[in-house]
């Protein structure tokens, strides 16, 4: 038997060969690989920025400058959708693909493998990561070359932020997961508790716009704080609360939703057990 | 691998929050699939559960496979238990239980067995070697780099089994592996099972059809309701019943008299009315003895004997006798 | 003869509002998508303006209307009619010839326009629902109140759009037939309308070449017109020349689905294609 770094390895290989199936698996659906890059910047980024043109007064966003204490709405709605991509990643990249897997049969035999389960997710996630990473890459060289968008270079002051939101999003992906094995139909609700995420994160408004109790749900998600701080150190927006305070709550929600999910996640594949359910479809 | 008084119990329906809150007396329906199952498979036998659909077998498998958990009863596989360690379990074993569907069709067949060796950990340096071997004992080596969707059925059947073994493993699990094949694609299939056995692993299979176990199985287990009604070799279960033979007879006839009288010469092992007439399956120890009589009971009674088919005597007889159904029921 | 086809007509639409209705979380996402997809923008415009006069002002000048909920809901409302219309007919040939029923239907003597556009019909009830999912959500939750006349001028200019609208989607139908693949097609089709035909905002403010392109899309009308007889109390006379491109645009659109549907049909004829995917 394989010492303990030795299974580890072997799990790592697992990741690295789920992602890579993955990736390959794309690569014969070209029209998909452009719409999963895609779609967040013609379907949200294009739409949101003509809005915001059609209140530019004289070119200035007056309006957003007051709100978020920014004037630059591609700035703005970039930044926010780096988080956008995460949260996608977590809700559709690895959460719905269990679905997928279980329509088309392929789950049952992964299942059967000495494989741990938490390797099935974390592989999607790296394939969803790799998805994102383009995708981010690709709209700030969009946002830099096309909107004239000029980030500080204290946003790198950010990077940790966005970090620790992966990880608590993490988290989220194992509830996602849990939720999808579980539950019959779950297209809606992945749909629309992503879509929900993601606005209450204040990736498409400055969350000081929202009624009273969504904002205390804002303050809820780990996502919020990672927008805000990338806001904050790259565009100079007025921040939500202090900064430190942030990355205090960005460390707490990681250290929460992270084992959570695990643990959701670990209690879902005993239900699984159970109902003997990993194979229908 | 054993099972001991393996029992699994469905509940069908949904208990809410609010009556699990109230503790609200349980009315769920609930469905006995598996009863009680006892059985030891012996190293390198190919051991066989033969039943019809739903009789359990399929969810016995899924216990042993580690994908559902018994409501009571143990099994081990290998000496390991698989409610306790079930990750152990399934390093030992190579299962073909969902068909064939379950390949990525938009991947090529050594594409799916790259991803598959690594889920099943193998080490990257036997991972080649491996899947050129699993390949070239299903024979699929010259279409290995083609797309599962281009192929046939049969192929991708091929290509779960080869999944199979790639771990190489001890023990390998076959739900109905021949289900849905064509004839040849079946018999390939039977003819590789046998070679796994001359390699000395071990074979559970379930099947549902009585050739099947008898061509392939040294041992099997007749399961029916989720029990085991009869387990034994295949030439021992054929001679639990007293026949040697089994004529089945079609009469047209007004009244059941006529079964009366042929029961005097063997026995009735089932009796059923279709297209006006009755069918008639009889056990007897001489075919060549009990056929006259049997015409001139007819004679006798009134009724004509409008068929006569001798058979030897199968699994399928065995089962009959012990339910009083056909399998395919 | 007539009756016949009428009545595969009524029978494609009869299957596929049983089969609608058969999908579990259709009714809920008819519920959520129409309120909370808008309801999103507004409070993005909301970010947007602030509460600066100056930027309300800019939107009213540029968009002919200070309703900015009524705006942005109208606008979101036809790209979620859109997307009922390609998810829905725009999806149905192609699902049959995934489940291998599509050479079932072409040896029916029934018309090929009724298999076409029989099941669009059923598909008419979520996008009605929908329109009154919204229309509450505006009065109830934006207090937009908008006088019966100008509701009933908004429904004939909804059913002057139904040709255009249906015949893209049986069009759509048709073309993804030969792509052999659904998703793709849908999202890059929607996203080139969500960019061009004015979801969230005015075309005005686009660059020439772009708001050229949008004036040649029929959904631009529609949201043009739907904004007009809405929010700023337009009469349908003031509308005759849109409606007529809307409507011209119907026939030429349908009669084009009709086309390449019946080149479809040849083309898997000769090759006996159509039936494998």
């Amino acid at each position: 038997m394989a010492g303990r770094t030795g299974a580890w390895a072997l799990e790592a290989r697992a990741i690295v060969a789920i992602t890579r199936k993955d990736l390959r698996i794309l690569t014969r659906y070209p029209l998909e690989v452009f719409n999963q890059i895609g779609q967040p910047i013609y379907q949200f980024v294009i739409p949101s920025l003509l809005l915001g043109a059609t209140f530019a007064v004289g070119g200035r966003a007056v309006g957003l400058e007051e709100t978020a204490g920014t004037g630059d709405v591609a700035g703005f709605l970039i930044l926010g959708m780096l988080v956008a991509y995460l949260v996608g990643a977590a809700f559709w990249g690895i959460g719905y693909s269990f679905k997928r897997e279980m329509d088309q049969a392929t789950l049952e035999p992964a299942w059967l493998t000495p494989v741990a389960r938490e390797t099935l997710v974390l592989g999607r996630g790296l394939s969803a990561l790799v998805l994102s990473a383009i995708g981010i890459v690709l709209m700030l060289a969009i946002a830099v070359a096309l909107f004239g968008v000029r980030l500080s270079p204290a946003i790198v002051l950010a990077v940790p932020a966005f970090l620790l939101a992966a990880l608590a999003v993490l988290g989220v992906a194992f509830l996602i997961s849990s939720a999808v094995l579980l539950i019959k139909e779950p297209v809606f609700w992945v749909d629309a508790s992503d879509a929900l995420f993601a606005a209450a994160s204040g990736v498409m408004f400055p969350i000081t716009v929202l009624p009273g109790f969504l904002k205390l749900v804002s303050f809820a998600l780990p996502t919020t704080y990672a927008i805000d701080l990338l806001r904050v150190t790259g565009l100079g927006a007025r921040p939500l609360l202090d900064p430190v305070l942030q990355y205090a709550a960005l460390a707490m929600l990681a250290a929460i939703l992270l084992p959570l999910g695990r643990a959701v996640f670990a209690w879902a594949d005993r239900r699984l057990r159970e109902q003997g359910t990993v194979g229908q479809h | 691998m054993d099972a001991r008084a393996l029992t699994k119990v469905f509940e069908r329906g949904r208990r809410t929050w609010i009556q699990r809150l109230r503790r609200e007396p349980d009315h769920r329906e609930r469905f006995v699939a598996v009863d009680g199952i006892e059985l030891r498979v012996e190293q390198g036998e190919i051991f066989g559960m033969l039943g019809p659909n739903g009789a359990g077998k399929t969810t016995t498998m899924r216990i042993l496979a580690t994908l559902l958990l018994p409501t009571s009863g143990a099994a081990r596989v290998l000496g390991i238990d698989v409610r306790e360690q079930p990750r152990e379990v399934r390093r030992r074993f190579g299962a073909v239980l969902s068909g064939e569907r379950s390949l990525y069709w938009k991947l090529t067949a050594r594409e799916n067995l790259e991803y598959f060796a690594a889920l099943y950990h193998l080490p990257p340096r036997r991972t080649r070697e491996r899947i050129e071997s699993v390949l070239d004992a299903v024979k699929l080596t010259d279409r290995a780099d083609d797309y599962v969707e281009r192929y046939s059925m049969g192929m991708r059947q091929r290509l779960v089994l080869a999944r199979a073994l790639l771990p190489d493993p001890p023990l390998l699990l076959l739900d109905e592996p021949t289900v849905g094949l064509d004839p040849q694609a079946a018999r390939d299939m039977r003819e590789r099972v046998l070679e796994l056995r001359s390699e000395g692993k071990t074979v559970l299979l379930t099947t549902h059809y009585m050739e099947e176990a008898d061509q392939l199985c040294d041992r099997v287990a007749i399961i029916d309701h989720g029990r085991i009604v009869a387990l034994d070799t295949p030439t021992a279960l054929k001679r639990t019943i007293q026949a040697e033979e089994v004529v089945r007879l079609e009469i047209a006839a007004e009244a059941d008299g006529v079964v009366s009288r042929l029961s005097e010469n063997a026995q009735v092992a089932r009796q059923e009315r279709a297209d006006g007439l009755l069918h008639l399956t009889m056990h007897t120890v001489s075919a060549r003895d009990f056929v006259p009589r049997a015409f001139d009971a007819a004679r006798a009674a009134g009724a004509t004997i409008k068929h006569v088919e001798v058979v030897p005597v199968t699994l399928e007889d065995v089962f009959l006798a012990l339910t009083g159904r056909a399998l395919r029921e | 003869m007539l009756l016949l086809e009428l009545r595969a007509f009524g029978a494609a639409a009869v299957r596929e509002w049983r089969q609608l209705r058969r999908y579990p979380t259709f009714g809920l996402g008819l519920l959520f998508w129409p309120i909370v997809l808008p309801a999103m923008y507004v409070l993005q415009a909301r970010g947007y303006s602030g509460g600066d006069q100056r930027a309300i002002d800019a939107f009213a000048e540029r968009s002919g209307t200070n309703e900015i909920a009524g705006f942005l809901f109208i606008g979101w409302s036809m790209y979620m009619w859109l997307s009922i219309v390609l998810w829905g007919p725009g999806t149905l040939l192609r699902t049959e010839q995934v489940r291998g029923s599509l050479e079932a239907l072409f040896l029916t003597p029934a018309s090929r326009i009724g298999i076409l556009f029989g099941p669009a019909v059923a598909h008419l009830v979520p996008a009605l629902w929908m329109y009154v999912v919204v229309g509450i959500a505006l009065r109830f939750g934006f207090g937009l109140v908008v006088e019966p006349a100008a509701v009933l001028r908004a429904a004939v200019v909804i059913l002057l759009a139904v040709p255009a609208l249906y015949g893209m989607g049986a069009l759509f139908a048709t073309l993804v037939l030969r792509v052999g693949e659904v998703v793709g097609p849908i999202q890059v089709v929607r996203g080139v309308f969500t960019v061009l035909c004015g979801i969230t905002f005015p075309i005005v403010i686009l660059p020439d070449l772009a708001r050229s392109a949008a004036l040649a899309l029929p959904p631009t009308y529609i949201i043009a017109d739907l904004r007009a007889v809405l929010l700023t109390g337009a009469d349908l006379v003031d509308l005759v020349p849109d409606l007529a491109i809307l409507l011209g645009a119907g026939v030429v659109l349908c009669a084009l689905a009709a086309v390449a549907f019946r080149r479809a049909e040849a083309y898997a004829r000769r090759g006996g294609r159509l039936a494998q995917y």
